[in-house]
């Protein structure tokens, strides 16, 4: 999300400053409603302030105490931190999570891209989409759900492999880890290709046509044309689409916990399931919050550190 | 290359159709004939509306679609209206350290909620707004504002300053102005973000696992993914099939009628 801070502030006018020809800072007519001005905002920012602010800052409190919900947190300081550190589920949940960022980064936006650029100026390349689409229209739990009964020991998947003849057929795509994780970044991948791809075809069709033009007027085709000509053109979009799946794969949480609860035995938790399971199953509500205030910190970090190299680039 | 091109779009497709047919095929099949090494061939008989009955005999998928619909229709129309107020005031009003308060309100849709949900749990079961519709609306309001309020915003500064100023001109007061002339300036936005907020209130989870306890208040992905535990344990694959695709009906419903207002949904949230 914040990698779309910075892009918004050149995109969006109005704020500060004159906006163009005819603008001009607002006479006394406005000052006399300028009293209004505050309730209009303040339903938005108290629903904010309340709702979502608020219980930030609890999270932060309660994560350096001991809580299990009932009677009242006790402050131990560090505590919970330090346990984080040798705490193993935690070992696995952080290395699940990274397969989740390094997976959903490459495979759906990859795969996405890939299949925007072959069928954006090909006749009838909306039919060529439809089948990337359908599975889009799916959420989380309901792809978690119908997978899970695919994938299940014996189950469709196992079948279907037999059938082809192709290796796996007896892999037990969820009992162990971290196949369990791949096995559900696959799945995860079937579905979001689709809105990825989406985008990019949204992007290829609004770039300028006279460039193009003129480097297929020079000789230019295919790979070549792609990699000098139509990627740098389109490099703002993927910025923001691969900035997404990174941001969106870090708080991975509802396949997970539909397809395996971060089961067996903990293999496949991701640091979201890992919070969720340590409040609401083993009711340790300040541990769980050391956990959220990792996960937030973890995002905050990539997607600064992101946003920053990639301006960086757009400077150079 | 033509060919080459041709080629990897239909095998991908191909590949990507796979499950597509094994889900549908199999949520088609009669119940009692399912049989994991029969899978992949096409079901002899149409017993989708079979399964559909027994989903709703079987679980609680029909109330707490309906619930879902309440929560995904009332929570994005109230989180667009306030979002578009308080764009209005930062952007036409020119509010004092406007940006500021824009900054707050989106900065709300920063960290992830697992952030949220520990507070959220303490704080609802002490009110009356634990397992219960008016609960549930609150947080997809709140959690809605933020990309309302950045659309909005984006969108009214576009708006012509004139159109202000002439309103004003003819004695029309600051909310008749936004009610009569920018709400209605702005439908394709506030609808490309309605719909967007409608799909992601409809597939949450975490919520409703969270804030939600009884069947006539949970959400539909909730109540969804109950069915992979062992409450439901022994479902039949056709019929949880058929549930998995039945839950995906209003979003597939959306999307495909508004498919170029989505697309640009998703393009503004993103600029």
């Amino acid at each position: 999300m914040t990698a779309q801070n910075t892009l918004l502030r050149k995109a969006a006018p109005g704020d500060t400053g004159p906006r163009g020809p005819g603008a001009r800072r607002p006479g006394r007519g406005f000052a006399l409603f300028g009293r209004f001005r505050p309730a209009f905002v303040s339903p938005a920012v108290l629903l904010v302030a309340v709702l979502l602010y608020l219980p930030f800052v609890w999270t932060a409190w309660l994560s350096l105490t001991r809580y299990d919900g009932l009677g009242s947190p006790e402050f131990i300081g560090l505590d919970n931190y330090t346990r984080l550190l040798d705490d193993p589920a935690l070992g696995t949940s952080i290395r699940n999570t990274l397969l989740w960022v390094l997976g959903t980064t490459v495979l759906p936006v990859g795969l996405g891209l890939l299949v925007a650029v072959l069928s954006y100026d090909v006749k009838g390349g909306g039919w060529y989409r439809l089948p990337f689409l359908l599975p889009y229209a799916m959420s989380g739990a309901g792809l978690g759900l119908v997978w899970g009964f695919i994938l299940q020991p014996e189950g469709v998947a196992n079948r279907f492999l037999g059938f082809l003849g192709m290796p796996g057929a007896d892999t037990a795509f969820l009992s162990d880890g971290p196949e369990n994780t791949i096995a559900m970044i696959v799945v995860w991948t079937w579905q979001q290709l689709g809105v990825n791809m989406l985008l990019f075809v949204v992007g290829l069709q609004s770039i300028p046509r006279a460039p193009i033009e003129a480097a297929r007027i020079d000789g230019a085709s295919g790979w070549r044309l792609f990699r000098h000509v139509i990627w740098p053109l389109m490099r703002p979009l993927t910025t923001v689409v691969f900035g997404l799946a990174l941001v969106a794969s870090l708080k991975t949480f509802d396949i997970v916990w539909v397809m395996t609860q971060g089961g067996p035995g903990r293999t496949s938790e991701t640091l979201a399931v890992t919070m969720y399971r340590d409040v609401f199953v083993a009711d340790e509500y300040g541990y769980g919050s050391a956990v959220a205030v990792l996960l937030t910190t973890v995002t905050g970090l990539a997607s600064y550190l992101y946003m920053r190299r990639q301006i960086g680039k757009e400077d150079r | 290359m033509r060919v080459l091109r041709h080629a990897v779009l239909v095998l991908l497709g191909l590949v990507w159709l796979a499950p597509t047919y094994l889900i549908v095929g199999n949520a088609l099949r009669p119940a009692t004939e399912y049989d994991p090494a029969d899978a992949m061939r096409p079901p002899t008989d149409f017993a989708l509306f079979a399964n559909i009955g027994e989903v709703w005999e079987r679980t609680e998928l029909g109330p707490s679609m309906l619930s879902s619909l309440l929560y995904s229709l009332v929570s994005p129309a109230a989180a667009v209206l306030l979002g578009a107020l308080a764009g209005y005031a930062i952007v036409v009003l020119r509010l004092r350290r406007g940006f500021l308060w824009f900054m707050i309100i989106y900065g709300g849709s920063i960290f992830p909620f697992q952030m949220l949900l520990v507070p959220l749990f303490v704080g609802y079961s002490k009110t009356p707004l634990y397992d219960a519709r008016s609960g549930m609306i609150l947080i997809y309001t709140a959690i809605s504002v933020p990309l309302a309020a950045l659309v909005m915003r984006n969108f009214f500064g576009g708006i012509a300053v004139s159109i202000f100023e002439a309103a004003r001109m003819d004695g029309a007061s600051t909310f008749r102005i936004f009610w009569r002339i920018y709400l209605p300036l702005s439908w394709t936005a506030m609808a490309a973000v309605f719909i967007l907020e409608f799909t992601f209130i409809w597939n949450d989870l975490l919520f409703g696992l969270t804030l939600t306890q009884s069947e006539s208040t949970r959400p539909v992905m909730t109540e969804l993914s109950a069915l992979t535990t062992d409450v439901y344990a022994g479902t039949p694959v056709p019929v949880a099939l058929a549930a998995g695709l039945v839950v995906s009906v209003p979003t597939v419903a959306v999307f495909l009628l508004t498919q170029r207002l989505f697309t640009r949904g998703l393009t503004l949230a993103q600029v």
